[in-house]
């Protein structure tokens, strides 16, 4: 039954040809070292599962940011799952991100043809640190509040554009309800457009590259 | 067809006799190792997607759970306020929670009572359209101001538009206070 409707869809969409291209390609023989791209993919749709989740009660309002936080802690059954899932998964891509980019250079699997690979790595890097960035405002508590001064001071001091700098993503001087709806925005919506198209691209580029062998002895 | 007669359906794979027996095949068995992975990850992949979805559903539905018990008995004043056969308005403030919001709503009673003893705890609230009702002596019953409707002292419409009497309230008396319920 399940082989017919397969079949039917197959002969409707080709999905055999995409499934044998993305999960049955041919690799090198390799190590654990090379699941840590995986690994990142799967906390990314652990964060994107679990932040969506969070969306269903969490206000970036300035009077009720903390109390809704609160509430989905405290209160709401598997609350504590859910915000804790996304709290440790996002220290988890940090971490598996810098170790998957660690791996890519002790292997040098960042040469040709794999420099787009790389650039746009990269990009996921400084992505994932946004997505850290930002979301680490939104409970609204003194921690999250400090940690936004001093990230904000650090971007003020770069030349020439520093203060502009600092006063577009405050949304002002100060701190304020402003801040935490941009913030709010940009982690619910800027970045998660910009972090699927990007990974997108770069899985594209890992099945269409093939993946590299680990190097031999004198490569 | 060709391509597709090289995916890991095990069906699909020459038979384990006239192929030479590869590292982590057992020709012996008819399950492949590839065909135990894919298995293995499949059942992974499920196990993980539960262990997110299943609280998933409880953690959605929770703000419907809560909803449940929410008719409590509201404390609205003294009962040695009331004078027989008189119909008094007695006020209470009622806290609304809906999650991590509180809402304060007024709430407005006529209670009366013939004994001292029993008493009557009617809304002061029209069924008509929901304007305030107030207690007129020479109509001996509840005046609208809005459509001129009138009800009688137990809440019965007497005249005017509205569809249904005047809502009531269960009431009760505990160390001399009243307390009222909605039905």
């Amino acid at each position: 039954m399940a082989t017919k409707l397969g079949n039917w869809l197959n002969e409707r969409s080709g999905w055999r040809a995409a499934y044998t291209a993305v999960f049955l390609r041919k690799i090198p023989k390799i190590n654990w070292a090379y699941t840590l791209g995986s690994a990142t993919l799967f906390a990314m749709i652990i964060q994107i599962v679990t932040g969506i989740l969070l969306t269903l009660y969490y206000v970036p309002d300035p009077q009720l940011a903390y109390a809704s936080v609160s509430y989905i802690t405290n209160e709401l059954p598997f609350g504590w799952l859910i915000r804790g899932l996304h709290h440790w998964g996002a220290s988890a891509m940090v971490l598996l991100v810098v170790l998957h980019m660690v791996r890519v250079i002790m292997y040098g699997a960042y040469k040709y043809p794999r420099e787009f690979t790389w650039i746009t790595g990269v990009a996921l890097l400084l992505l994932t640190f946004s997505f850290g960035f930002t979301g680490y405002l939104l409970p609204w508590d003194q921690r999250a509040y400090w940690a936004t001064v001093v990230g904000t001071q650090i971007g003020e001091v770069t030349p020439v554009v520093g203060d502009t700098l600092r006063a577009v993503m405050l949304g002002g001087e100060e701190i304020s309800g402003l801040t935490l709806s941009r913030f709010y925005g940009a982690h619910v919506w800027v970045l998660p457009s910009v972090l699927l198209l990007l990974v997108g691209i770069h899985i594209y580029l890992v099945i269409r590259n093939g993946i590299t062998s680990v190097p031999k002895r004198g490569e | 067809m060709a391509e597709e007669s090289s995916r890991p359906n095990g069906s699909d794979e020459p038979s384990a006799a006239e192929a030479k027996p590869k590292a982590g095949d057992d020709p012996d068995n008819g399950v492949s190792r590839r065909k135990l992975l894919i298995t293995g990850v499949g059942v992974m992949s499920g196990a993980i997607a539960a262990t997110v979805g299943v609280p998933a559903i409880f953690y959605v539905a929770g703000p419907a759970q809560e909803a449940g018990g929410e008719q409590d008995w509201i404390r609205i004043g003294s009962a040695s306020s009331i004078e027989t056969g008189t119909q008094t308005l007695m006020k209470a403030t009622v806290e609304r929670r809906a999650g991590y919001l509180t809402t304060t709503e007024e709430l407005s009673v006529f209670v009366s009572t013939e004994n001292g003893a029993d008493f009557v705890a009617l809304s002061n609230i029209c069924t008509h359209l929901g304007c305030r009702v107030r207690w007129v002596d020479e109509q001996d019953g509840f005046f609208c101001p809005c459509h001129n409707a009138i009800f009688g002292p137990d809440g019965a419409v007497l005249q005017g538009p509205p569809p249904r009497p005047l809502d009531r309230f269960d009431t009760k008396v505990e160390d001399g206070q009243i307390f009222v319920r909605k039905i």
